[in-house]
């Protein structure tokens, strides 16, 4: 079985699904990608926007009543993501 | 002059060199681990992180000792510091070579001991090894004790040896479990020169030329670790 994930692998789980989807991404998309429930995430998102790392973008729909919504990663979740994967790299390098 | 062994005279200088490097080479992984901790506030990154620093103390009160001694004017002004102190007939130099081994014995002992018990972890499919070394390290810990009383200073490299060894065996273990395997193994690779650098320094009663070849081991062990380190830092 699987190791819970810690709390900085699961920002860095959200954060990657976005990167790998070119910068921006649905919320249902996000959820099912990170693998995470849709309350979860969104206490998730509401720390990432306030830290700057996502933005929520809104474009309003014809047909539709509720604008449609989708997140997109920020120059300062790029620069995490990066400075992630360094750190991923030296503990795996080094056995931690 | 005092020596606890004896190490070729046109090699004086070229150590501190060596020290000097591996020093700055631990100070640097050090502090990216204590960068990591302070982000993730895991202890683990903590204990690495003071593993390297002692690492690097031990490397640094090494390159002090032998500059002290090698170096007549530096030892002349430590001598003349210390006289009021310990008195006229201040045997210096003995005086110094064995405060400064034990201060570099110390760090570099328990640097080893919590690297050893960082990389220490249980995994199903290697629990015969994890015993094994578990009590290959008790039985020489029991074999130490006895020897201890006659002391004499390879058996801090002898130590060094035995704890180095458990350590490229657990990376070795860690490495088997990475999809990704070349800087596991580059780090690994690195503790076993730095392994062999020290099964050279036990022998130097034999044959004083065996500290330069040990000296030699253990740079290309840190430069080894400078790689890795830089490889994963240029990401």
């Amino acid at each position: 079985m699987a190791a819970r994930r810690s709390r900085l692998e699961l920002v860095f789980d959200i954060l990657s699904s976005i990167q790998n989807k070119g910068g921006i991404i649905k919320p249902t998309h996000l959820m099912y990608k990170s693998n995470l429930s849709h309350k979860l995430l969104n206490n998730y998102l509401e720390e990432l926007i306030g830290k700057e790392l996502v933005l929520i973008e809104e474009q309003i729909v014809r047909k539709k009543k509720a604008p449609n919504k989708t997140i997109r990663i920020t120059d300062k979740g790029l620069t995490f993501l990066a400075e992630f994967r360094r750190i991923r790299e030296f503990t795996d390098a080094f056995g931690l | 002059m005092y020596r606890l062994f004896s190490t070729p005279g046109w090699f004086n200088g070229w150590d501190i060199v060596i020290e000097s490097f591996g020093f700055i080479v631990a100070l640097f992984i050090a502090l990216f681990s204590w960068r990591i901790y302070r982000l993730h506030k895991e202890n683990r990154f903590a204990y690495f992180s003071l593993a390297f620093i002692l690492v690097a103390l031990g490397l640094l009160v090494k390159a002090g000792t032998s500059s002290i001694l090698y170096f007549t004017p530096v030892r002349d002004v430590a001598a003349d510091v210390l006289r009021p102190v310990a008195g006229a007939g201040l045997k210096f130099s003995y005086l110094w070579y064995r405060s400064g081994f034990l201060l570099h014995m110390i760090p570099m002992l328990g640097a080893w001991l919590l690297l050893f018990f960082i990389s220490q972890k249980s995994r199903a499919r290697l629990h015969k090894f994890h015993e094994v070394t578990q009590m290959a390290l008790f039985i020489y810990l029991i074999l130490l004790i006895s020897i201890v009383a006659n002391f004499k200073y390879f058996v801090f490299y002898l130590t060094s040896s035995v704890l180095l060894a458990l350590i490229v065996l657990n990376y070795y273990k860690h490495a088997l479990n990475l999809p990704k395997k070349t800087n596991s193994l580059l780090v690994m690779l690195a503790f076993l020169l730095i392994l062999l650098g020290n099964l050279f320094f036990v022998f130097v009663f034999l044959q004083n030329g065996l500290y330069v070849i040990g000296e030699l081991f253990q740079l290309a062990g840190f430069l080894l670790l400078l790689y890795v380190y830089s490889t994963v830092i240029r990401r």
